[in-house]
């Protein structure tokens, strides 16, 4: 069984071809990370599967439904979330407010003008969980663009986790952090894998988390799928040493 | 009947011409630094009253020369002083600045010339109807629709082939890029700001030999210069050329049907536009959202 | 969007008790203190009006981030809708602020669908030259609407209560006091509405709409509603605006009017919910005052806008609480 099946997916832009026929199968509870040097076509991948735009040719098929010309609010009510590699948040809003906002949409209360007792329980319920999920119980109530690089992130995370998804897509998670965030935010996403079981893909340019945290990775180059497997097998592989490990270190 | 129809159509390119002027000049000025200029139509009057003023001394064809180079100068101070300061803020601050701009300009031609309408004199040679037939096409209409040809095709060369032109048109695709290849966005944009302006101020000076000057001369062509821009497309300067003459001569020709219609059409032109096609005639998708 | 840093307090929750205190207890006094100061009921009148209007206008800007310029056409409609009933329909004030409201409101709505795929300067490029098509109308159907002259011959009726009626049309104090109730109502309803997951919704939007996109939220559809209603409320400000004159002129539907209520918006500050009004109260007696003393008020005007927006851009109450546009 898979959760996510990439089929063939290819993106041009004009007569640029960003992204050529690369196949991806996620499966339930798998944490994947895809990698590759700069202008490998991670991003355009990313943004076909989240639905920023759709594929030139190919399918993607999200938990046996195909959502290839789906737009966004649609495959996020059917379970996928995304965080950006720039940290997308609602800056002057506090931690509580952002994730509210979250909780809310998830519930469908999103269009309410007033809430029920019952309601308004059951999202305080929601933020709780969230707040504490992403360790920011002691900064709840500040302004988040207040907060710091890694907060933020954390903040944006647990957004995008109130949504319930099945599927979590994480674009350059520790992008511009320093060594101690690095590290508390790569915490964060491996608690979320192994204690909550989450379904995950993240791009990722930090080497250190990804063979820590990946149970299969993907590596592009030019926008081309160069090879697949298992961190041990990836680290061996002639191909990707050549084309990525070589020059990047 | 025939000459009525002619009267309308001449009438209908004239008017589109002037849409076209202030048009473009808008069209710049929004596609590189992202401001509405509610003030446009207040550069015209400037345009027109300078070479009012200039016309004793150097007559009116040192004046058509002179006045647009001014306005293009006092648009490229007035870029400088204000509105390169709210590049980048809300969009909000750059209307209501140009709005309270519009206000000034506006009280500040009526205290300099007075409320009143004032008469621009052409030279003779263009005060003459083109024959006794064709009595109500004077040569003056005939060098309007000339001179903003030139304009036009010399705007259009500008930013083809020389240096500023083609860093102008290369900024309103990407100006993140064209700054990070080493050029000075900063005066980029002053000198677009001031090439819009040239522009106003031609179309000033030739709409004072037309109708006369006051006050508010370029208030009814504001309007109509949105409208072009949003039936040609945002972002398209060949769209807006489009747009410009497609609802002058609509307006005209519906002049010549039902005259109380002429406006009205130029709105109905533009509902049509966005419910049909929202992004204009030749707007790119992007350039919506 | 980008994140930057919110360099912003939130007023505590007490602190927003006191201000909406204050408001009230001098807009219910009004009639008491502000002969002494030399000013006269319907201007006090006057600011209620077009302070609905801006707060009315700032669920768009300040509450959505979407920049309208063209909402004088929603007020002038509701002026219109309610001139147009007490002269033609029936002399019932409630009826009249009622067709107001709605001839307002659903052209609102109507036109909104049609731009809420627009964005930023584009988006008030559009909302602008629709507003346009509201005062060509006016100006051009001369026999129902009286063209460029404005519609005249109507009054507003006093209001009968059923067991008791009170004269409205000729009291200009009972007339100050009922457009407080209206006023009050109004913005109660904005207050809620702002305060209820719909409003945090559009809050979501103004903060970061890709964020907002990727939370499953509708974004066309949200800034559509919010759209519609802000149309809505402006036009019942506009239906008041036509009883206190008992007039309606085609220069309450065009662009300079909708630019003065951007203005009145900005700066009172468009983050602060009472911001607008404050921003009408400075704005209208600010222009009252000029218009009294120069020719040239126009200029005082324009340099109100260009100070407002190079020297204050937050606005009165955002520099007060350390919030505002930036």
């Amino acid at each position: 069984m898979t959760m996510l099946d990439v089929r063939n997916v290819s993106k041009h832009f004009g007569r640029l071809a960003a992204v050529s026929e690369i196949s991806m199968q996620v499966a339930p509870g798998e944490l994947r990370a895809i990698i590759g040097p700069n202008g490998a076509g991670k991003t355009t991948f990313f943004n076909m599967i989240s639905g920023f735009f759709a594929p030139t040719t190919g399918d993607i098929v999200f938990d046996g439904v195909t959502v290839t010309k789906l737009p966004v609010a649609a495959r996020v009510a059917m379970g996928m979330a995304r965080t950006f590699q720039i940290t997308e948040i609602f800056p002057e809003l506090t931690v509580r407010e952002n994730i509210r906002i979250g909780v809310e949409s998830s519930l469908g209360l999103r269009q309410r003008f007033w809430l029920r007792a019952r309601d308004l329980a059951v999202v305080r319920r929601g933020i709780d969980e969230a707040v504490t999920q992403a360790g920011l119980t002691s900064k709840a109530d500040r302004l988040v663009g207040e907060l710091s690089h890694g907060d933020q992130r954390a903040a944006e995370i647990a957004t995008a986790l109130t949504l319930k998804p099945r599927l979590l897509l994480l674009d350059e998670p520790t992008a511009g952090m320093g060594e101690h965030e690095t590290y508390a935010v790569a915490n964060l996403i491996r608690r979320l894998h192994k204690n909550s079981a989450y379904t995950i893909v993240l791009i990722e340019h930090d080497m250190r988390v990804v063979f820590n945290l990946a149970d299969k990775i993907t590596v592009l180059a030019e926008g081309r799928m160069l090879a697949e497997g298992t961190p041990a097998e990836i680290a061996e592989n002639p191909a990707v040493q050549e084309a990525y490990l070589g020059k990047a270190e | 009947m025939f000459q009525l129809v002619l009267f309308n159509v001449t009438n209908g390119l004239i008017i589109g011409a002037f849409y076209v002027l202030m048009a473009l000049g808008l069209s710049l000025i929004l596609n590189l630094s992202n401001v509405i200029n509610f003030a446009h139509g207040n550069f015209l009057a400037l345009g027109g009253y300078m070479a009012f003023v200039l016309t004793p001394y150097i007559g009116f064809w040192g004046a058509l020369l002179v006045s647009p180079l001014l306005t293009a100068l006092f648009g490229f101070v007035i870029e400088r002083l204000m509105i390169r300061r709210v590049y980048g803020r809300d969009p909000v601050y750059s209307l209501l600045l140009t709005f309270g701009l519009a206000f000034i300009m506006q009280d500040a031609c009526r205290y300099i010339w007075g409320p009143n309408g004032l008469p621009m004199n052409v030279p003779d040679l263009l005060a003459q109807p083109l024959t006794a037939d064709l009595f109500f096409i004077t040569w003056y209409r005939i060098f309007m629709v000339a001179i903003v040809i030139v304009a036009v095709a010399g705007l259009f060369a500008f930013l083809r082939y020389t240096r500023v032109g083609i860093r102008i048109r290369a900024g309103t695709l990407d100006l993140d890029t064209v700054n990070a290849l080493g050029v000075n966005v900063g005066m980029l944009r002053s000198l677009n700001f001031a090439v819009g302006s040239l522009l106003a101020g031609l179309a000033g000076v030739l709409a004072a030999g037309q109708i006369g000057l006051n006050p508010n001369m370029g208030d009814d062509l504001l309007m109509p210069s949105f409208i072009a821009i949003i039936v040609g497309g945002v972002g398209s300067l060949t769209g807006t050329l489009l747009g410009g003459l497609l609802i002058g001569v609509a307006a005209a020709l519906t002049t010549v049907v039902w005259p109380a219609a002429s406006e009205a059409v130029i709105y109905v032109i533009m509902l049509v536009v966005l419910v049909v096609r929202p992004r204009g005639l030749l707007g790119e998708e992007g350039m919506l959202t | 969007m980008s994140v930057t840093t919110a360099d912003a307090v939130r007023p505590l929750p007490g602190r927003r008790w006191l201000t909406a205190a204050i408001v009230w207890a001098l807009l219910l006094s009004v009639p008491a203190w502000l002969p002494m100061l030399g000013g006269y009921t319907a201007l006090a009148a006057r600011v209620l009006v077009l302070g609905l209007a801006a707060m009315s206008f700032n669920l768009l800007l300040g509450f959505t981030g979407v920049m309208s310029f063209g909402h004088a056409a929603y007020f002038g409609l509701g002026a219109y809708g309610a001139g147009l009933t007490l002269k033609y329909l029936a002399a019932s004030t409630p009826l009249a602020m009622l067709m107001g409201v709605l001839l307002g409101g659903v052209a609102g709505t109507l036109f909104g669908l049609l731009i809420v795929r627009r964005r930023g300067v584009y988006f008030a490029m559009v909302t602008v030259a629709f507003g346009q098509i509201a005062f060509y109308i006016a100006y051009s159907w001369n026999d129902l609407t009286g063209g460029y002259d404005g519609l005249r011959g109507f009054t507003r009726a006093p209001l009968d209560l059923g067991f008791a009626t009170i004269d409205i049309a000729n009291n200009d104090i009972a007339f100050y006091y009922f457009l407080l109730a209206v006023f009050a109502v109004a913005t109660g309803l904005q207050g809620l509405l702002l305060a209820s997951p719909f409003g945090r919704t559009l809050l979501a939007i103004r903060e970061n709409e890709r964020r907002a996109r990727f939370l499953g939220i509708p974004i066309e559809r949200h800034i559509w509603m919010s759209f519609s209603i802000s149309c809505a409320f402006t036009a019942l400000a506009g239906a008041l605006y036509a009883l206190l004159n008992n007039f309606a002129d085609p220069m309450g539907l065009h662009y300079t009017l909708s630019g003065e209520i951007v203005i009145m918006a900005v700066m009172g500050g468009m983050r602060a919910f009472w911001g607008p009004l404050v921003g009408a109260t400075l704005f209208v007696v600010a222009q009252d005052y000029i218009s009294s003393i120069t020719v040239n008020w126009m200029s005082f005007v324009g340099l109100i806008f260009v100070l407002v927006v190079l020297f204050f851009p937050r606005g009165l109450l955002g520099m007060l609480q350390g919030r505002g546009g930036r």
